[in-house]
């Protein structure tokens, strides 16, 4: 039987994650917290706490830890070192999952393992990485980076020797390269006249594989592709947007006890993305 | 030597410098979907066997000879398909003997002074002068630039792929080669070897767009190549600014059934896309899509190809209608991709340029610690 966990979003948790509608959409799972009476807390706080991820995330989740939450939700956090968080939600044993637009599309869950099996045989025999991240004029670059960087690393994709070639306030262009020397070319691009997504084709001597990771504003579907000698194959279309996802997620965990990796991965995009900024 | 009946007067006559693949996959198929206008009669090349062979597929004279094609009055108009090094002589005579309008392949000069020597014959005789950059008669494109707007004020990154199997297995759905010469293997960590990747790449690859990625770049003179790579087996990494537009250029020529022609146009609030088909087959025009905030302009397909499109664009020229290209718009054209191809292989000299190859034993690091 499934068990229920109640839920809690501030104002801006709630505009950062779409909260109220993925709660909806897991009426089993979830349900919202009873509000508090007369000013007065609840008589036992909610289970999980959403957290928006502006600058400050980490604290502001580290203080949900400590008002007895056992599982946070971060939605888009930015780039932002997780090492104290870190050791406060391990002490209390909590599970801090961070809900990315496009690294936490379900077609990239560790789950999905026809999507990671397609990446991982293009990457065996690739001749060239090309990326490329939309998002809407405004967007802080650094953001989008960290966005872009969590979505390779979700996939499995080591980026070594990054450099930035260039930057302004339209985007920026990213060089590197794989474990083999193969070039990875990433790009973001600020426009309002596409919707934000971020795409990953990874070109092959024979093929290709591509990946196309809609905006969680709806449950647009991933494109996962693979093109070899033989044809080309789409892995079926998965109708959820990462939000949920990313609910979902939580829930398995804390039902199961097995504890996320999100954080230390988010370490790991934080190295790559302070290489570049810093 | 000629097999060629009684010339039509209502047609307009063809000859062709070189016979190669270019000329027998691409022109003479795309002439064939327009024989009520123009007809092919006489075909030039070094090799007498490949002169003969296909100008007899089209029952046209043939020749060794530039001059004796120039001299035969059949011919109005000359498109050149010589190796690039030929271009620029081959065009001037061709103007000087008074045709009625020429087509060369891009690369129409090898640099800015032979550019300035075209420019000065054309207008001196008067004789039009089109530059094989199938994309800019390609009538998606064509069709997309109606359509625009005020895109080109606005565009701030500009990005051009191609990802291409080989030539012959486009060329063998288009015809039947003769004469096909296996291009030498090269070892490609030798810089001089990537010099002339990057070299050709631009020059023979990425000058089909470069026209394009002009048309929204007004500071072209100002381009600076930030980042040049090779891929292998062949193809590009290089990444240009020019003025306030980012442009990126990516090509992977592998061994891929799948064509992918795009090129992209962004700016703050809209956007042009372009699927282009593959050159050689006859697979109709080019795809654009112009994008606002919710709201998606699809313009195309055609039915005819942009090599089509500059065939069409001759035919008028030579019967006195319709309106050149200007010479300043080809040697700038010109002048922009020899900016980019020597900026990008420069950077082999300086040792900024990555070899990408775990083979190589080079990497980006070579570029980061420059």
């Amino acid at each position: 039987m499934t068990t229920q966990l109640s839920v809690y979003a501030d104002p801006q948790a709630e505009t950062a994650g779409a909260v109220s509608a993925v709660v909806a959409s897991l009426p089993l799972s979830f349900a919202p917290a009873a509000p508090a009476v007369d000013a007065a807390p609840a008589a036992s706080g909610p289970d999980v706490i959403a957290v928006s991820g502006h600058a400050g995330w980490t604290e502001r989740a580290a203080a949900a830890v400590r008002k007895g939450a056992k599982g946070i939700v971060v939605s888009s956090p930015v780039a932002e070192d997780p090492a104290a968080l870190v050791g406060v939600a391990e002490a209390a044993g909590s599970v801090v999952v961070l809900d990315q637009p496009w690294a936490g599309n379900l077609a990239l869950a560790g789950s999905s393992e026809n999507a990671h099996s397609v990446i991982a045989r293009a990457l065996e025999d690739a001749v060239l990485l090309d990326s490329v991240a939309i998002a809407a004029p405004g967007t802080d670059p650094r953001d989008l980076l960290t966005e872009q960087f969590s979505v390779l690393v979700q996939c499995g994709i080591e980026v070594r020797n990054v450099r930035m070639v260039q930057r302004n306030a339209n985007g920026y262009t990213v060089a590197g390269v794989l474990a083999g020397g193969v070039p990875v070319a990433l790009q973001g691009i600020l426009t309002s006249a596409l919707p934000a997504t971020a795409s990953v084709s990874i070109l092959t001597s024979t093929g290709r594989a591509d990946v196309v990771l809609p905006d969680p504003a709806a449950a647009w579907p991933a494109v996962v592709r693979a093109v070899t000698k033989e044809g080309a194959t789409a892995l079926p279309t998965l109708y959820e947007s990462s939000h949920r996802t990313s609910w979902s997620r939580i829930h398995a965990h804390l039902s199961s006890g097995i504890p996320a990796t999100d954080l230390a991965q988010f370490s790991t995009v934080l190295s790559l993305v302070t290489q570049l900024t810093s | 030597m000629s097999s060629q009946a009684q010339a039509s007067p209502a047609l307009l006559g063809v000859g062709i410098l070189g016979a190669g693949p270019v000329t027998q996959a691409i022109h003479l198929p795309s002439l064939a979907r327009l024989g009520d206008i123009l007809e092919v009669r006489h075909i030039m090349d070094i090799d007498p066997v490949v002169a003969e062979s296909v100008a007899g597929r089209v029952g046209a004279r043939f020749s060794t000879s530039m001059d004796e094609l120039l001299a035969d009055p059949a011919v109005d108009i000359v498109a050149i398909c010589s190796p690039h090094q030929f271009h620029a002589a081959q065009v001037i005579a061709a103007c000087r003997a008074g045709k009625k309008a020429v087509l060369c392949e891009k690369p129409f000069a090898m640099n800015g002074e032979e550019a300035a020597a075209i420019s000065a014959v054309s207008a001196e005789t008067g004789v039009p002068i089109i530059v094989g950059a199938m994309h800019t008669f390609d009538p998606g494109w064509l069709a997309a630039e109606d359509a625009w707007g005020d895109l080109p004020e606005q565009v701030h990154t500009v990005r051009s792929s191609i990802v291409l199997p080989p030539n012959p297995r486009f060329e063998d759905f288009a015809t039947e080669i003769v004469g096909r010469v296996t291009p030498p293997s090269s070892d490609s960590t030798d810089p001089e070897v990537i010099k002339g990747m990057l070299t050709g790449g631009v020059m023979g690859l990425a000058i089909h767009d470069l026209p394009l990625v002009r048309r929204f770049t007004p500071d072209f003179a100002d381009v600076e190549v930030l980042h040049a790579e090779i891929v292998r087996p062949f193809g590009y990494v290089i990444s240009l600014r020019a003025g306030n537009v980012a442009i990126e250029l990516r090509a992977a020529m592998n061994a891929t059934w799948e064509p992918a022609w795009e090129f992209e146009a962004i700016g703050d609030d809209a956007a042009l896309k372009i699927d282009f088909t593959p050159s050689y087959v006859q697979a109709g025009s080019a795809t654009a899509r112009i994008r606002t905030a919710g709201r998606t302009t699809v313009l195309g397909p055609f039915g005819h190809n942009g090599y089509e499109g500059e065939w069409r664009k001759l035919a008028e020229l030579a019967s006195g209608t319709g309106q050149p290209p200007s010479a300043e718009t080809l040697i700038h054209d010109l002048e922009f991709a020899l900016a980019i191809a020597e900026a990008a292989a420069g950077r082999v000299d300086t040792g900024r340029v990555d070899a990408g190859s775990a083979a190589s034993g080079t990497t980006a690091d070579q570029e980061v610690n420059a």
